[in-house]
């Protein structure tokens, strides 16, 4: 009750600072982002590559430290407190809103365009100048709080330290190491080794590393069948083409107003001289299905197989009448794998089972399995790899690991935990 | 154990399920709704590991498979959640969704390995999910709580100590299951798409929303102060959390989100 009070008699500007102020001050940071962002146009994150960003980062920490000097102002009560720090999230939430109702078509559309999105930084609201400053202005303030409070450490604030210094650490990391992140593909054809790479912008650079690709392997799913009009090529009906996946536990469908029945399925088959079917597990090997084709309303009834094949055998349809053919639909990979082998600077070499999901890490550097040739499918004869470079990915991966942590704590405890010692804390400071 | 005797398994478990999920709420019986859930559990365990043991292989691959383990992980984690903080309603709802996963199961069972892309076989999937739901949950009692709460401002002028604890409880709980969602979200995403985050519009919107309940948790963290922004804070934020579950693929802005299958 007595902080009511003070609230209602104390005037704008008159210490200690609350709501009024970190309000006006919150809107006046995003106020002069807005004036740079219309006069210089956005900033350019990747100013801060290395080594500008480890200076920066080591300024921000030094001043998050000074503020120990001046345990006592009353100006840095205010910039560590509760007031300040709902206004900053609530200025990240309304500039990322605005984020997330303007499509993000980046910097080369803004600057073919003059519209008012464009104009303020909208349409690429993580390198507009209001973003970025209310990101700094967030770090120092976290920052500072948290050196704060670990000065007077006290082991019961557990949960507080590990939600606060580990989203410190992912913004400070994950924000300032962006600029030094890269992101390459590489085309490795099977048998070969490559340096090579492609950058977003499709220019070539050579790398330190070398991936020799053994061998590239992909595993579909079984396919659909559908009916479509020869003439157009159009699955049929045209309003909801109907398809039936082939699955051996239930072979039955329907497709157009025709019954089918798929009385054997092969998934690695080659065509027979005479137009018929065997499994054969090799290269160049295609799923392909015997069914049987029934029309209820003029009982008539075909028989055939039907395959989709591949850039090595035939596709082949069954007819149904003039106008209408059953046919196979490309079958959707399933899993697809290259057997690398990577040479390091350092001079290792690492060999694995490169696949969607499981990439490999190699110091700072991650491979992915990133594609291959679409048109050939399993035949491809080469695989694409990505390669990101982040050597931030650590401490981001360590703050992780302390908000996951800090939230186990959250979920325990509830609110209990930091209730007493937070608003003791706030009450001294009044 | 096979998808055939699925049935014979998961009926007794839903049975005792809701059974636990009824009986929750009377006094006198709250040993007993322990017993059901734990043996309801236990019943579907038996299941999941029978399975497991016989088709050689850890059931993760089919939708079917997946909808197992959501149905485990919400009855084992409502129940944990329910014993640590009392509410009878966490019972009931994680035994409410978890037999909704069951009945899907039984009526539509997709046993038949799908066309599940290679993106989405990851470990990470189904905790990445479960999580999500449990928050949403939580935040969904939380926003009833406000309403209730300010209803009570408004008519008596003075907020109840009671349903603030509630609130800012189940608040800190919802936003731990909601930023683990995240963070399993993030990891996925760097094993899968080669970075944590992306600003892809469904990361924008969990983002934007875990603000929002981030502002309130900060802005009870006074006390008495800004009662009424703070409560009314929880209907917005959920909004924006439907916004980011549902309403997303909806969105001009969110076209080309990987997020949208």
């Amino acid at each position: 009750m007595i902080i009511m009070k003070q609230d209602h008699q104390r005037k704008m500007w008159q210490m200690p600072w609350g709501y009024p102020e970190s309000i006006t001050i919150t809107a006046g940071i995003a106020f002069v982002g807005f004036m740079l962002q219309i006069t210089i146009k956005e900033f350019n994150f990747f100013l801060l590559t290395s080594p500008v960003n480890l200076i920066l980062g080591a300024s921000i920490i030094g001043l998050c430290l000074l503020t120990l000097a001046f345990k006592k102002s009353k100006i840095l009560r205010w910039f560590t407190g509760v007031p300040l720090s709902v206004s900053l999230i609530t200025a990240l939430l309304l500039l990322t809103l605005i984020m997330g109702l303007t499509p993000q078509t980046g910097s080369e559309a803004a600057a073919s365009k003059h519209s008012f999105v464009s104009l303020l930084g909208f349409n690429n609201m993580t390198g507009s100048w209001p973003f970025i400053l209310i990101y700094f202005t967030t770090l120092l303030s976290l920052g500072s709080l948290i050196v704060r409070r670990v000065a007077k450490f006290n082991i019961k604030d557990y949960g507080f330290y590990l939600n606060h210094l580990g989203l410190w650490l992912v913004l400070f990391a994950g924000g300032l190491g962006h600029a030094d992140m890269e992101r390459y593909i590489m085309h490795v054809r099977e048998g070969e080794v490559e340096w090579r790479v492609y950058d977003s912008e499709g220019s070539v650079k050579e790398l330190p590393i070398a991936i020799q690709l053994n061998d590239f392997d992909m595993e579909v799913y079984p396919p659909k069948l559908t009916i479509i009009d020869r003439a157009s090529g159009e699955p049929q009906p045209i309003s909801a083409p109907d398809y039936y996946q082939i699955d051996t536990k239930a072979p039955k469908g329907e497709l157009n107003g025709w019954i089918l029945e798929m009385n054997e399925y092969i998934h690695q088959a080659i065509r027979n001289s005479d137009s018929t079917y065997r499994e054969t597990p090799m290269p160049g090997a295609t799923p392909a299905a015997y069914i049987t084709m029934y029309n209820p309303s003029t009982s008539e009834t075909r028989k055939g197989w039907v395959c989709g094949g591949n850039q090595v055998q035939l596709y082949k349809t069954l007819e149904l009448d003039e106008q209408y053919v059953v046919v196979m639909t490309v079958p959707e990979p399933k899993r697809f794998m290259s057997d690398i082998e990577v040479f390091t600077p350092k001079g290792s070499v690492k060999k694995t089972i490169l696949e969607v999901n499981h990439p490999l890490r190699i110091d700072s550097w991650t491979i992915y399995q990133y594609g291959y040739d679409n048109a050939a499918g399993q035949l491809s004869s080469y695989s694409s790899m990505e390669l990101v470079y982040d050597p931030w990915i650590i401490p981001v991966y360590i703050g992780f690991l302390m908000v996951a942590l800090g939230s186990i704590v959250m979920i325990v405890k509830g609110r209990s935990s930091n209730r007493k010692t937070l608003l003791s804390d706030n009450i001294k400071e009044e | 154990m096979n998808w055939d005797t699925f049935i014979w398994f998961a009926l007794p478990a839903m049975i005792l399920l809701a059974g636990a999920g009824v009986v929750v709420y009377r006094k006198n019986s709250r040993v007993l709704a322990d017993v059901l859930m734990i043996t309801g559990i236990l019943v579907y365990t038996i299941f999941i590991v029978g399975f497991w043991i016989n088709i050689e292989r850890p059931p993760m691959r089919t939708m079917g498979e997946t909808r197992l383990w959501y149905s485990f992980f919400l009855s084992v984690i409502g129940y944990i959640t329910y014993r640590r903080w009392k509410y009878p309603w966490l019972l009931s709802f994680s035994a409410l969704v978890a037999s909704v996963f069951i009945c899907i199961n039984l009526l539509k069972p997709e046993i038949h390995s799908k066309n599940l892309m290679p993106a989405l076989q990851s470990i990470w999937f189904i905790p990445h999910v479960t999580s999500y739901i449990l928050s949403y949950a939580m935040f969904g009692a939380a926003t009833i709580g406000a309403f209730v709460q300010l209803r009570k401002i408004n008519l008596k002028g003075i907020s109840d100590k009671k349903i603030f604890d509630f609130l800012d409880n189940i608040v800190y709980v919802g936003f731990g299951f909601l930023v683990l969602g995240m963070l399993m979200g993030c990891i996925w995403a760097k094993e899968a798409w080669g970075h944590y985050w992306s600003w892809d519009p469904k990361e924008t919107w969990a983002f934007v929303t875990s603000m929002a309940y981030l502002a309130y948790i900060h802005l009870r963290l006074q006390g008495a102060k800004k009662e009424k922004t703070a409560l009314w804070l929880l209907p917005v934020a959920f909004i924006l959390l439907l916004i980011t579950w549902i309403g997303v693929n909806y969105l001009p802005s969110a076209q080309g989100s990987i997020h949208v299958y």
